[in-house]
């Protein structure tokens, strides 16, 4: 089974669109309170990310099933100026001062695979995977 | 304590700027952001009042180093004005007041 | 008390007996429970989790809207365990970089490193101590078998590691000079042009220089614009301020410098410092220059490194064991 469903985001209130979304299709693939809370959590700061700097863009989920796990994939999309050192985004402490989110290393926390891509001025693709133990 | 700089201008050609409080390591980042783009500024004479400044170290000293530099670079003016002794001792020491212009009339007597 | 697990079935025991009994050893267990999980990094939404864990197992007919709630309370604190975990990586960081300089540290020590001279004819107490872990100020002896002591105190503008890279460029260039004795003046010439070269325009260095020939007692000096020293008049009881006029390091390329002598006469001695000694403050409060010089008069007896440590250490409490400056305070006394 694997099937792709995506959310737009241009305005704020698309976040809340993408968390029950990716809520739901985790609670389907079984995962639990805390692990559903984490992913929801980690959909708010990928959205938010578009949303504050890209404009517009989407986020997509995927259910992954192999032979012996089970899974979800979340996928952020846009067209935005893209990250020039993703190096420096990805420190600890760089985008978090003043409490404005959990930054992408707090997605990296939150999840157990990460993966980004970005090019400057073109825009940025983040996969991000959590499994269900 | 904190360094308080009030910019004004006295006519088309002086920018007068009046300190209060202490120039050292934590405000005198503030004061060469307002200090440097104003001595770059052809024609122009920065005038600062040092009435108010209680207390200056060496890094404070570090940005008027900096602004004569600039100054001699684009052809401006600074002037120093009112200081306190404590502050002209500073000044008189490294040998800054030989080259700089500085009011001799100096606050609270030496 | 024995180790606690972290695990669900302990958290449910105790909570189950504290629900029971409203004992304080419960509570004193939970405690230890999340000392422990902090040990091992269990963030703060998890507990929350066992929690809720542990209420549905020993309450299995709990209302729809507790549960709810606590679901609620599980989601607002999602958000506090990635702060904490971030805290947790960031001071894993700070411990990392603070030993990174303190390597740093250890090594301008061994770079900067000069050896205080043994000489019959003029006795030399030194001592330099820096406000953070790198020091800005700086001191070096070179002495040779003609009998002449170089003796060179510097300060740089500002602290810690840029004054710190500063000042070994101004090492290096000195160890460059020739072996021969140089003038004062001619030294801080060729200082001046090197760092007006090469350093940012609002740096600069302050640097006293001088030479004490041990066989006719002549001090020769000349100041690049640093804290004036002082002579002090051992018949008379007396300082005398060693106030020279000289432009700091690195404004003016053109800039020269006078050169003086002053004869030693025996017993007197002669202070050299930065402006950490003179800008010492206690609260609020400047410390005026006669009291640095009462302190270091109460102490004239002694030998010369005894005194530079007994000056070291009244300021030093003074100003409530922390230094906001860098501090040097060299003392040389002629001694046959």
């Amino acid at each position: 089974m694997e099937f792709q469903s995506c959310v737009n985001i241009k305005k704020e209130w698309d976040i809340v669109g993408a968390r029950q979304l990716g809520r739901d299709i985790a609670r389907k693939i079984g995962f639990g309170t805390v692990d559903q809370a984490r992913i929801a959590t980690a959909i708010s700061e990928l959205a938010r990310n578009i949303y504050l700097y890209a404009g517009t863009g989407k986020v997509c989920f995927e259910a992954l099933e192999e032979i012996d796990r089970k899974g979800i994939a979340i996928i952020a999309m846009d067209d935005g100026p893209g990250i020039k050192e993703i190096g420096q985004v990805m420190e600890d402490g760089f985008s978090t001062s003043g409490g404005l989110g959990a930054g992408l290393p707090g997605v990296k926390r939150l999840m157990d695979e990460f993966d980004i891509h970005s090019e400057e001025g073109k825009g940025t693709e983040i996969r991000v995977v959590k499994w269900l133990r | 304590m904190n360094l308080t700089i009030d910019v004004s201008h006295k006519d088309n050609n002086v920018t007068y700027l009046t300190l209060a409080g202490e120039v050292d390591a934590f405000t005198a980042p503030k004061l060469k952001d307002t200090i440097l783009p104003l001595t770059k500024e052809e024609g122009q004479t920065v005038e600062v009042d040092f009435e108010q400044v209680n207390y200056m170290d060496s890094t404070g000293l570090g940005v008027f180093i900096s602004a004569l530099k600039s100054t001699k670079e684009h052809g401006t003016e600074l002037r120093l004005l009112h200081m306190q002794e404590r502050v002209y001792r500073l000044f008189k020491i490294t040998g800054l007041t030989e080259i700089m212009n500085i009011d001799s009339t100096v606050q609270g007597g030496m | 008390m024995s180790t606690l697990k972290l695990d669900l079935e302990n958290y449910k025991e105790l909570l189950q007996e504290y629900i029971r009994s409203k004992d304080e050893q419960a509570l004193y267990q939970a405690e230890q429970f999340s000392k422990q999980s902090m040990q091992q990094k269990i963030s703060p939404d998890e507990i929350i989790n066992i929690h809720i864990q542990s209420l549905q197992e020993i309450y299995p007919e709990m209302p729809e809207y507790i549960q709810s709630s606590l679901n609620f309370l599980l989601e607002t604190m999602i958000s506090y365990g990635l702060a904490y975990q971030e805290h947790q990586s960031l001071r894993e960081k700070q411990l990392e970089l603070k030993s990174e300089i303190s390597v740093a540290a250890n090594m301008q020590k061994t770079l900067l490193s000069t050896v205080k001279p043994e000489i019959e004819e003029v006795e030399v107490g030194a001592l330099s101590v820096p406000a953070k872990q790198m020091n800005g100020d700086y001191h070096h002896f070179v002495y040779d078998e003609k009998g002449t002591l170089g003796i060179a105190v510097a300060d740089v503008i500002g602290k810690g590691v840029p004054a710190a890279l500063c000042m070994s460029m101004i090492k290096y260039s000195m160890d460059s000079f020739p072996e021969m004795r140089m003038d004062p003046s001619v030294i801080l010439g060729s200082l001046n042009r090197v760092v007006e070269r090469n350093v940012d325009s609002s740096m600069f260095i302050t640097m006293f220089y001088g030479l004490y020939d041990s066989r006719d007692h002549t001090f020769t000096y000349s100041s690049a614009g640093h804290e004036p020293g002082f002579y002090y008049h051992k018949d008379q009881g007396e300082f005398e301020e060693i106030d020279v006029p000289g432009l700091v390091l690195g404004v003016s390329a053109e800039t020269t410098y006078t050169q003086y002598v002053k004869e030693v006469e025996k017993g007197d001695m002669i202070v050299l410092l930065t402006d950490g000694v003179t800008e010492c403050r206690q609260g609020e409060r400047f410390i005026e220059q006669e009291e640095v010089l009462d302190v270091i008069k109460s102490y004239a007896d002694l030998p010369a490194q005894e005194i530079v440590d007994q000056v070291y250490k009244h300021f030093e409490r003074l100003q409530g064991f922390q230094l906001r400056d860098d501090f040097t305070l060299i003392i040389l006394r002629r001694n046959v």
